[in-house]
């Protein structure tokens, strides 16, 4: 009777390891139970009864008779190995940055057959098995099975998620995901994909204007892309965090720490902007723009607990997404992540009510030459430029582990999502700011010249795979400021110049566009009135453009001539308005992108 | 043995599998909107009115006849600093509401010229909420209220038959009374209030002709009242009341009606969904049921053992942080049930405006009132039979 337990107590281990088998193909929902239950029941079972079991046995056999079975011996040296090899995918993991997760993997898949084999033999006087038995089993253990899935399927997978609202339990807080990706997690966290909405002091004005001009539900068109999660929720509005009776202030908070600290009191707190699973569980997207992808929380592949917020149960999940990362890393990267339309779905814009493009920064790209499949080295997708690591004005890559003992990949899409908004992100933290600035400074050229005395200056769009400025340009400032001066150092000529209330002075040459209404009139702040363009003088990708400067006729050569390419990520008039609102915010620097002195003759 | 023990396990397995499948499914009666009114009418749920002489009927009385030109003077007082100690502190600062609640463009006139305002209210002031969103009230000298309670919205007040957390004050006048003279609020004592309205020549003219006595504080708190009065705020869910079935959301049906069955309406009642009685809250105290922890450590009695996760949490007396230590009246627990009317105008919640999330005080109302734990689905309608509650102040043609 006792010797029938035991052995189903090893069914059990084994028939619980089987079935987490590939080859088996599990439903989810049962896989992640029993890969629960194959652990911790294993562990219970074996402490509680296959170790006393085993301990009498060896004693009553080898010490007391003197009894030398090999294959008993084998089975026990196998045994060992498994629990070895077991204990370590439970506490380590197999997440691909270690050899021995792998061997552990092999040696606990492949040993659990021969163990059941060599049971076999060690129990022959209960029942002989037949040689097909014997060469059936053979057969299973050489089942094509792969340990761990280095190479990416390319799941396009079509989901239709038929429900019409998410709650915040489904919405996975991006703070579980800093356990493991601590490096990832950070980047994101002083990223301006993080710091979208609720603590993005422009965006909080914008918003709030456009719900009182166009009716309050004209605010899902803003937060359609800036807040996934609260529109999925059917929420009206974005709001912001409130400690107390104060605003906790999201602008100079460095890596979130506010998210981690209300993830703790609050662990079901809907998360703001656009999280990690906003973009990472996108199941579908098209360029069409205004927030057009699919998302599919609710039916997910979830490990046991892998939603819990207690500390325990976290850790389990963390313990058995380590143990078997593949469907974790299946349910979290897609193939479509890494195309350009998956951006796109988001960084096109277009007004509901018009259809008029407010942004196209997608199809700007899609006719400029990064944008050649032909040609694979010259080809350049959004990701190649935005999640590389810049290091002097190049892109260099940044090789490194994306999961805490994951493998070492050469060259890890970092998630600073550089672009020209070094500002926001800078308040945060300096290695963002520097990836921006480097970026920016990369984009353009400047050249200079003096022809019957009219100064040319030149632009080229050199680095930017979409027009210069791009994104929201009418709250983008990129301008020339130069400054003449002749034999005796007198300024004979000066363009682009701040005034004293910080703005542009008139009439200095400002490459952006200017939206007007009905009437023709500039829109302001209120972009959604936009009718007519009224200007636009952005410089395509690739392209040059070339300016004149008449100079006074009776200059004294030599000139000398001090040219800079300016660049301000808010006008200072939408910086006055915000700040009315938050009057902590500062005032956003002048970045030079580039520089030309230049002496004529 | 073997096979007995696999008969078992097989059985077990198909009666789990097949339960579901057994219980038949109870068909739920569904109401028609006529029904659901009625209903909801039977339960004392009424609408505000729009007429002005429903109005009167409801609100006037002899003792304080509402008068145009005393609303006037009312709302004079109402948006006034002066009546405070730091002449900083008006009613209107806590009480949130523009001079012209109607005025749709408040917040682009405000941001392009920002005049005496503070940053909070730069954009909450186009809530219209009359509360100024906050955990607790900042009245003179930048003062917080001491228990850290939560200031109440002022909309609709004046239907209601308790006043303050505590249900302390019936009347609505007595409530501006002890408003003007508290000393973390306004912080003027009866004198001091006369004095200094009796410095403006325009009160002095104002009050002759609307009080016989001219100024005095009993008819300062009595022309604030009137004003007060007429702050009643018209919804989506008035106007379902009233008749009109494609008013309110099917969404919102539902929540009304999970509102009715599952109890909310026990408390929250009349019309003004709320303000009728005083309950205790938490009536259901999860912390009692099971103490394990406290048999070793004095310093976790108590602990809530639904969240038991080998993460400490401090004891509290409610389902939230305890800040203020505010117990209600007598120190009971009991407290004025809230007006639901523009809840969702009115976070942060509670007392003392611990929890910002009105779903998360919906599942908390749920689970602790009512020993229910709520769907999703269920929080959503009722959430959304909430927003239906939510309307702008009513303008009478009579008072204008």
């Amino acid at each position: 009777m006792k010797l029938l337990y035991i052995n189903l107590d090893i069914a059990f281990l084994f028939v619980t390891g089987v079935l987490q088998m590939e080859f088996v193909n599990l439903a989810w929902n049962y896989f992640r139970i029993v890969e629960f239950v194959h652990i911790f029941g294993s562990i219970l079972l074996i402490a509680l009864f296959i170790f006393p079991f085993l301990y009498s046995h060896i004693k009553d056999t080898m010490v007391k008779y003197k009894a030398r079975s090999r294959s008993g011996m084998l089975f026990g040296v196998v045994f060992i190995l498994l629990i070895v090899s077991g204990f370590y995918l439970f506490l380590v993991g197999n997440r691909g940055g270690d050899s021995l997760g792998t061997l552990s993997f092999s040696v606990h898949l492949y040993g659990s057959f021969v163990l059941l084999f060599l049971l076999g033999i060690h129990l022959k006087k209960f029942f002989t098995p037949s040689t097909a038995t014997k060469i059936a089993s053979l057969l299973v253990i050489l089942l094509p099975l792969t340990p761990y899935s280095h190479a990416e399927k390319l799941t396009n997978v079509q989901y239709e998620e038929g429900v019409s609202r998410y709650h915040n339990i489904e919405w996975t807080n991006s703070t579980t995901c800093k356990e493991c990706h601590p490096k990832i997690f950070k980047q994101w966290a002083n990223s301006n994909h993080r710091h979208l909405a609720d603590s993005n002091p422009y965006y909080m004005v914008l918003e709030n204007l456009a719900g009182m001009d166009r009716g309050e539900e004209f605010r899902t068109w803003c937060m359609g892309c800036h807040n996934p999660s609260a529109v999925s929720m059917k929420q009206e509005k974005t709001t912001h965090f409130m400690r107390d009776n104060i605003m906790p202030d999201p602008l100079f908070v460095e890596d979130s720490q506010n998210l981690v600290d209300a993830y703790k009191s609050h662990p079901n707190r809907l998360e703001q902007g656009v999280s990690c699973i906003a973009c990472h569980r996108i199941t579908d997207a098209s360029p069409k723009g205004n927030s057009s992808y699919t998302l599919k929380l609710k039916e997910r592949k979830k490990y046991l607990y892998e939603d819990a917020h207690s500390d325990t149960k976290a850790w389990i999940s963390q313990k058995l997404i380590n143990a078997n990362p593949k469907t974790h890393k299946e349910e979290y990267m897609k193939p479509l992540y890494k195309k350009s339309e998956y951006c796109a779905s988001c960084h096109n814009e277009f007004l509901p009510h018009s259809s008029k493009i407010v942004v196209s920064t997608y199809e700007q790209w899609k006719n400029s030459k990064y944008n050649t499949s032909k040609n694979p080295k010259e080809h350049k997708e959004c990701i190649d430029c935005h999640m590389n690591y810049l290091k002097d004005g190049n892109y260099v890559g940044r090789s490194g582990k994306s999961t805490l003992g994951g493998e070492v990949k050469k060259s890890i899409k970092t998630h600073y999502f550089t672009g020209a908004n070094h500002f926001l992100v800078g308040l945060k933290s300096k290695e963002h700011e520097s990836q921006s600035l480097q970026l920016l400074k990369s984009s353009a050229k400047l050249d200079s010249a003096i022809k019957e005395n009219k100064l040319l200056v030149g632009v080229t769009n050199v680095g930017a795979g979409h027009k210069l400025p791009t994104g929201a340009s009418d709250f983008r400032e990129m301008w020339l400021d130069i400054t003449v001066r002749d034999r005796d150092g007198r300024v004979i000529f000066s363009t682009g110049k701040l005034d004293e209330s910080g703005n542009i002075e008139k009439n200095s040459i400002v490459y952006n566009k200017v939206f007007g209404d009905k009437e023709g009139n500039p829109v302001g702040l209120l972009f959604w009135r936009y009718e007519k363009l009224l200007k636009d003088t952005r410089i395509d990708a690739g392209k040059r453009v070339q300016e004149s400067f008449s100079l006074p006729s009776d200059a004294k050569y030599p000139l000398k001539a001090e040219i800079k390419l300016n660049f301000r990520i808010y006008p200072q008039w939408v910086t006055d308005v915000v700040k009315v609102s938050y009057p902590q915010l500062p005032n956003p620097p002048v970045v030079t992108i580039a520089k030309e002195e230049k002496l004529f003759e | 043995m073997l096979r007995l023990i696999l008969l078992g396990v097989l059985i077990i397995v198909i009666w789990i599998s097949s339960v579901p499948y057994l219980i038949p499914k109870k068909v739920k009666h569904s109401f028609s909107d006529a029904e659901l009114r009625e209903v909801a009418l039977s339960k004392g749920m009424r609408s505000i009115p729009k007429e002005y002489d429903a109005f009167l009927k409801l609100l006037d009385s002899p003792k304080n006849p509402i008068t145009k030109e005393k609303v006037a003077l009312g709302k004079a007082l109402f948006f006034d600093v002066n009546l405070s100690k730091d002449n900083r502190v008006s009613c209107a600062t806590c009480h949130m509401l523009s001079q012209n609640p109607h005025n749709k463009t408040q917040f682009l006139d405000d941001i392009t010229n920002p005049q005496s305002k503070t940053d909070c209210m730069v954009c909450h002031i186009k809530d219209q909420s009359g509360s100024d969103r906050l955990s607790t009230a900042i009245g003179v000298n930048g003062r917080t209220d001491p228990y850290h309670r939560n200031t109440l919205t002022i909309l609709n007040t004046a239907l209601a038959k308790y006043q303050m957390w505590d249900a302390s004050v019936k009347e609505s006048v007595k409530s501006v009374e002890l408003m003007i003279e508290d000393a973390n609020k306004m912080g003027l004592s009866a004198k001091e209030a006369e004095r200094k309205i009796a410095k403006s020549v325009y009160y002095k003219k104002e009050f002759q002709k609307v009080f016989t006595e001219g100024i005095t504080f009993e008819n300062i708190t009595l022309a604030i009242d009137a004003y007060q009065k007429t702050l009643l705020t018209r919804s989506d869910f008035d106007r379902f009341l009233d008749g009109n079935n494609s008013a309110i959301s099917e969404s919102a049906k539902r929540g009304l009606r999970n509102f009715i069955e599952l109890g909310c309406k026990g408390c929250h009642s009349g019309r003004t969904i709320g303000g009728e009685t005083i309950q205790h809250f938490p009536t259901r105290n999860y912390n009692y049921i099971i103490n394990v922890t406290g048999l070793f450590s004095t310093e976790y009695v108590g602990r809530d053992v639904a969240s038991f996760n080998f993460n400490f949490k401090e004891y509290h007396r409610f389902p939230f942080e305890n800040v203020g230590g505010f117990l209600g009246k007598k120190e009971e627990q009991r407290f004025r049930v809230p007006i639901l009317r523009n809840v969702t105008k009115t976070s942060p919640y509670f007392h003392n405006g611990a929890v910002f999330d009105l779903r998360e005080a919906v599942y908390i109302m749920g689970k602790y009132q009512l020993s229910m734990e709520l769907t999703e689905t269920q929080i959503d309608e009722i959430t959304d039979f909430l927003k239906s509650l939510e309307g702008d102040v009513v303008e009478y043609e009579e008072l204008k």
